[in-house]
């Protein structure tokens, strides 16, 4: 009531949000686990002769990995652990960044 | 034997004796009118029964609700709750529902309504420093001036353009933006619909508690002392030993180890002997209450309107508020034939209204009544006028100050604690009272440090604190930098890593493969001096990135946070008169 419209509420505008390490990683996992899995069966539905040429260049990096709905579950597995690994390790950077910057 | 002398046989007052009489001590209380409950008394004419203000029993606080169902037992009701807003003749419903609001005034007025809401979400005060400018902001000027002015101006008897949004603030609690939005998240309670729709209501009205309480008190060996005005309070500057008052138009001392005042602490701090520094005395005369009368009219009709109270927000007329006692009780009115109405007048001591004499008021009454059209002036059998000093304490811009005085200097006093709506200059309700007096009377008995200025009537308190930590964490600010930063980091990690991968396997099909990225990243390739490359593409690109994420996010946050406030403000103002 006593704020004016532009000012939202300082205890909730100032505040600066940190990030849970393992929430965040299974969240980046998910979601990169899920984009490969679709990723490949879309192109295993469409077919043809070729299936997947650029996307099964992935197998050079995910051992196992190919172009099939058996492949869909391995590389969901691939991306879910590189997704998990990067959401981690970005919250672990943000947060120490964030309290440095907030310390100094 | 600890002696406890309560000062005030109101809510809190009774409350603190009953409480000591319970831990044992030795309870005196000393009320100046002849009769008990306060603000919160009921009065007797002709065995009609009046409620001074209507006060539903309604509480969070589960040590209120125990003490009210121990004293009153099955005399105390569960009521349903109407109470609408009369204007211009007509009815409409309470929480104000834009819809039956602009069916009940008309075609005409209702697309002035419109046109002046649409005018305002175009072209809003910039500022919102009082309720006025607040409320417009909201509902557009038309509907605020129907609506919200008249009766926020009776009630308070300063233009609304005077109310300072601070009041507002502090009065409706609930308009808080961490306090709206946690109730947006959180799950709906039956407590909140139980004090719109229903509340608890002794048989014969809020005085019946209070007579059982004195009751109470005396049993227990205490005792409650009426017509005792103080005169002064003696101390010697850090422990007041002894209390004087007036009895039968002579001073009569008593002695108490503990004292609790529930008279305006303004009163208070004048009576104290030897009195306090000027600095002090100043600040007392600046705190200002805002007071009320009721008229109390027997009518010979049986059914008048279903309403427990109608906010009357008529500008033709002076009435604030028009209470139906015989639907908060039907045994409030002895006479199934009849009905009693308490037309409330919301005035200041001393001003016009509150000298009118007793006939000129109840005489004033009739015709309103009859002029808004609720009885005909043939139907009022009797009248009778009960006068409310001091029955709202007003926050002006510096009350804040001048209460903080007081409170540095009572808090001196080892044996001395102030409760209550007067006693605390505080603008809480009957259970906020209580629980202070229960609190004040804890510290005494089982010598706990307990603030009463600072308590907090509301057990979901620690619920909300909960709530806001867990709003803040999903509403706070995402450091762009930072996030920046750390994507970055984790970008460049990665395409370095990436175009090592293959010199390190010695595959050159897979660094082949790999330097199809070039399309996307000029000059890169996987080799040393790619991964250096990649290196600084990964941190300018994922900075990037991770930079307008962050930016973006906060922006939805920030959005979605305005539209959650502005739907439960809105929400909360329908019922603004609740806290008014």
């Amino acid at each position: 009531m006593a704020q004016t419209r532009d000012d939202l509420d300082p205890a909730l505008a100032v505040r600066i949000l940190r990030l849970e390490a393992v929430v965040q990683g299974v969240a980046w996992g998910l979601v990169a686990g899920l984009l490969l899995f679709l990723a490949t069966n879309v192109l295993v539905l469409k077919g043809g002769r070729i299936v997947g040429p650029h996307l099964s260049l992935l197998r050079q990096f995910f051992v196992g990995y190919q172009v099939t709905f058996v492949g869909s579950l391995i590389g969901f597995a691939y991306a879910f652990i590189c997704g998990f690994a990067a959401g981690y390790l970005v919250s672990i950077v943000y947060n120490r960044v964030v309290r440095r910057r907030s310390n100094g | 034997m600890q002696r406890l002398v309560v000062i005030g046989a109101g809510p809190a007052g009774l409350t603190a004796a009953y409480e000591a009489t319970r831990f044992g001590l030795d309870a005196v209380v000393l009320e100046k009118s002849d009769d008990v409950g306060g603000l919160a008394r009921t009065a007797d004419f002709k065995g009609f029964h009046f409620d001074m203000g209507g006060h539903r029993f309604f509480t969070k606080s589960g040590s209120v609700e125990k003490m009210w169902r121990e004293v009153l037992g099955r005399k105390l009701l569960r009521r349903p709750r109407l109470s609408r807003i009369f204007y211009r003749g007509r009815f409409f419903q309470y929480p104000l529902r834009p819809g039956n609001a602009l069916r009940g005034l008309g075609p005409w007025r209702a697309i002035a309504i419109v046109a002046s809401w649409f005018k305002w979400q175009l072209f809003p005060y910039r500022t919102e420093d009082t309720f006025e400018q607040w409320v417009t902001n909201r509902f557009g000027r038309r509907l605020f001036r129907t609506f919200f002015q008249t009766y926020t101006e009776k009630v308070w008897g300063v233009p609304c353009s005077q109310l300072k949004a601070e009041w507002a603030a502090q009065r409706i609690k609930d308009l808080s933006l961490k306090t709206a939005v946690s109730n947006m998240f959180r799950r709906r309670r039956t407590t909140i619909k139980t004090l719109i729709e229903e509340f608890d209501y002794p048989v014969l009205g809020p005085g019946m508690m209070w007579k059982a309480v004195r009751d109470a008190i005396v049993d227990a060996g205490g005792t409650v002392e009426l017509e005792r005005e103080v005169l002064r309070i003696e101390h010697d500057g850090r422990v007041v030993s002894r209390i004087v008052t007036a009895h039968d138009g002579r001073p009569e001392e008593i002695e108490g180890t503990d004292f609790v005042s529930s008279m305006p602490i303004t009163e208070l701090v004048a009576k104290l002997d030897p009195p306090p520094p000027p600095g002090v005395l100043d600040a007392a005369r600046a705190l200002s209450y805002r007071d009320f009368l009721t008229v109390c009219l027997i009518v010979n009709r049986a059914d008048l309107f279903p309403d427990n109270w109608i906010y009357v927000h008529d500008p033709r007329v002076k009435v604030g508020r028009i209470q139906n006692y015989r639907n908060w009780s039907p045994a409030m009115v002895p006479d199934p034939s009849k009905t009693g109405l308490g037309l409330e007048y919301f005035c200041t001591e001393g001003d016009a209204l509150w000298r009118s004499t007793d006939e000129e008021l109840v005489a004033l009454a009739i015709r309103e009544i009859a002029a808004i059209g609720l009885a005909s002036a043939g139907d009022v059998a009797e009248g009778h006028v009960v006068r409310v000093p001091k029955a709202y304490p007003i926050y002006d811009s510096n009350y804040r100050e001048h209460l903080d005085v007081l409170k540095t200097f009572l808090a001196e006093f080892a044996n001395l604690q102030t409760i209550g709506r007067n006693g605390l200059h505080r603008y809480d309700n009957q259970d906020h009272a209580m629980l202070t007096a229960m609190l004040a009377v804890r510290n005494v008995a089982l010598q706990e440090k307990n603030d009463v200025w600072g308590v907090n009537a509301d057990p979901d308190y620690q619920e909300e604190v909960r709530l806001e930590t867990a709003l803040q964490r999903v509403f706070a600010k995402l450091d762009r930098f930072g996030f920046g930063v750390a994507v970055g980091a984790v970008a460049a990690a990665v395409l370095s890593l990436a175009s090592l991968f293959p010199l390190i396997k010695g595959d050159p099909v897979m660094g082949h493969e790999l330097a199809l990225l070039a399309q996307y990243l000029p000059g890169y390739e996987a080799s040393a001096i790619g991964m250096l490359r990649g290196l600084a593409y990964g941190l300018v690109g994922g900075f990037g990135v991770g930079w307008t994420f962050a930016v973006i996010r906060n922006a939805a946050a920030l959005f979605s946070l305005a539209v959650i406030r502005r739907r439960v403000e809105s929400r909360l103002l329908r019922r603004v008169f609740d806290y008014v």
